[in-house]
């Protein structure tokens, strides 16, 4: 089991009599670039600006590498960093300056520490220009630059790609997981766009209305949730049978006139074998690829804004 | 975790990296030259050269107002009592009081504190509301400093801007009064006639010390205000506008309303200490220099434990 450097406890959020925030718990282990998934109001922002102390929770706890966030604030802020909504900075500073002043709120940020992180970045022709200059993508750099200065152990980023071109994007997804790889990081990024947690994380929660709807897995864990089998029989009810004694009855579903199995590609031989055996007849089998979309779609009752 | 120095000199850095900032400095320094170059332009309207004889007719003068006037009270009575004391003090000295020195011109920039309240009202302000205007306050907060140590700091620089002003207009009104004047009247004394009805010299430092003193309380007062309305309400004009609003018109009211009793409790009843001084009267007759030091401590307390309380408790949401 990987240490998870963030703990969700029973989060929770309540705003009148309404729970903005409700009871969320999950963990994130180390080294993951995970993603918080959810229509527009669902509650992402809500949590994130919770778990780094700019909402106070109306319940529950969020843990960062065993420090609770609540008991034990400025502690537990040493192993965050983050940036919530746009990376604004002093626009009346250079770039630089902005630096100074993040790095001089930690104990042991050392000039050298700003100038790598600022060529980690690839900063350094315009680091001393006035902030008032930058583009929003460098902004958006200057951000992560800012939150990455105090090593921290997780790098929290509240709709980092709002307002990104599509190269911005793409260059944010290029130095979030040269971060992972070269500083060990675990990266914590929210967005409603499903495109964009496909290119740039491992996993993700999906929250709706408040609620954990889910935590799955996304690119490079192509599991069996993510693929299914279709089966065309001439007997259904028969090959259900068959197949629910073999996988399980949590694995079968019937769509129309065709069975689906949750299963990988893999198994196609052996199911195709099995059928035949049993004198069914097969008129087609093949695996697909369920889109994320589909199976987002699936989870919050196509209520997704993309 | 961040220490309260290095977030001090953050705040400072914030402060003194804006060009407004040293705009104001620039305002300040004007005003107090234009204020020298009126003081010596009036001062050199006046002839001086017998300024033994206008003091010995002052002093016939008075005593025949205390003779003709048997029903003067006793406060006035000592009052006019001591101005002649100190008059005949003057002349058997050879001190002339007229004398343009430097101390001069330090003693009147202490009216210029008034400036020095606004311009830093203007900066205590900008100190908490601003950051929430240009969408800093998430980062700010999102680091190893307690909400109530960012606070703090904020707080410290503020008063160490006004610290700056105060010691910029003392040196800038030493250093023009030395130029117009010369140094020769520096060691003038100041007099006074202490409880014991003798005429004591003190130094001129001190005196003009006791005024800067005086108005700071103020400064101080104002200052605090301003702020808590930023922490509180994140609102710059909000704290601006209430603080001179206050500031500018509070003398007046508390003046217009000086017959009612409750009127004692009132912030600008007590900001003004001057009124305690021997000569003046209090606004109301019951009101005693430590009633008014109370007053001024409860408010600064109550000011000071509203802006926390907001400013850490308040969520900041988008």
């Amino acid at each position: 089991m990987i240490e998870a450097v963030l703990q969700l406890r029973n989060v929770t959020k309540t705003i009148g009599k309404r729970n903005i925030v409700d009871n969320l718990s999950f963990d994130i282990p180390a080294g993951e670039v995970f993603g918080f998934l959810g229509p527009n109001g669902a509650g992402k922002t809500t949590t994130i600006r919770m778990i780094v102390g700019l909402i106070s929770m109306s319940k529950g706890e969020a843990i960062v590498k065993g420090v609770p966030v609540r008991q034990n604030f400025e502690l537990a802020m040493t192993h965050i960093g983050a940036i919530v909504e746009n990376p604004e900075m002093y626009k009346f500073l250079t770039g630089y300056q902005n630096l100074v002043h993040f790095a001089r709120r930690h104990s042991g940020v050392t000039k050298a520490r700003i100038d790598e992180v600022v060529k980690l970045l690839g900063l350094q022709n315009r680091i001393h220009e006035k902030v008032k200059r930058y583009s929003l993508g460098m902004r958006q750099r200057l951000g992560v630059a800012q939150a990455i200065l105090h090593r921290p152990s997780l790098l929290i980023l509240d709709e980092p790609t709002n307002g990104l071109d599509p190269a911005g994007i793409r260059e944010l997804r290029d130095y979030l997981r040269k971060l992972t790889r070269e500083e060990g990081l675990t990266v914590v990024v929210s967005s409603h766009l499903l495109s964009e947690m496909e290119l740039m994380c491992d996993r993700v929660a999906i929250i709706q209305a408040g609620k954990l709807v889910d935590v799955r897995p996304l690119q490079g864990y192509k599991d069996e949730q993510g693929t299914k089998i279709v089966v065309e029989v001439g007997n259904k009810s028969a090959a259900r049978e068959l197949l629910v004694a073999v996988v399980g009855e949590s694995k079968v579903s019937e769509r129309g006139e065709t069975l689906e199995v949750a299963a990988d590609r893999a198994a196609i031989p052996e199911l195709t074998r099995m059928l035949v055996g049993a004198g069914l007849e097969v008129y087609g089998i093949h695996a697909v690829q369920r889109s994320l979309e589909e199976q987002f779609l699936e989870i919050t009752g196509g209520e997704m804004v993309v | 975790m961040s220490s309260l120095a290095n977030l001090i000199r953050n705040e400072n850095m914030k402060i003194y990296r804006r060009p407004r900032t040293w705009a104001m400095v620039g305002i300040l320094i004007l005003a107090l030259a234009l204020m020298s170059g009126v003081m010596k332009w009036d001062a050199s309207k006046k002839d001086h050269t017998d300024w033994k004889q206008d003091l010995s007719q002052q002093i016939v003068s008075m005593q025949s107002n205390l003779d003709k006037d048997p029903n003067m009270g006793q406060e006035q009575r000592a009052w006019w009592t001591e101005q002649i004391k100190l008059n005949q003090y003057y002349l058997d000295h050879d001190l002339n009081p007229r004398a343009m020195t430097p101390w001069s011109y330090v003693n009147n920039s202490a009216s210029l504190i008034i400036l020095v309240t606004i311009l830093t009202v203007i900066i205590a302000a900008d100190m908490i509301a601003a950051e929430f205007s240009w969408g800093t306050i998430k980062l700010l907060l999102v680091g190893p400093a307690s909400r109530t140590k960012v606070m703090l700091a904020k707080y410290i620089a503020t008063m160490m801007f006004a610290l700056l002003l105060l010691l910029v207009s003392f040196a800038v009104a030493f250093s023009l009064g030395s130029v117009l004047e010369g140094f020769n009247g520096l060691n003038l004394p100041h007099l006074a006639v202490g409880t014991d009805g003798v005429v004591h010299e003190g130094s001129m430092i001190v005196d003009s010390l006791q005024k800067y003193g005086y108005s700071v309380v103020s400064l101080l007062m104002y200052v605090t205000m301003a702020f808590m309305i930023s922490a509180a309400f994140r609102s710059s004009s909000m704290a601006i506008a209430f603080s001179l609003l206050f500031m500018l018109v509070g003398n007046t009211l508390s003046g217009l309303l000086s017959g009612y009793q409750w009127v004692k409790y009132l912030l600008f009843s007590n900001i003004d200490l001057t009124q305690y001084l021997e000569g003046a009267h209090p606004l109301r007759p019951e009101m005693t220099l430590g009633f008014s030091i109370g007053m001024l401590a409860a408010y600064y307390v109550v000011f000071q434990l509203v802006a926390w309380l907001l400013f850490t408790r308040r969520d900041v949401a988008a």
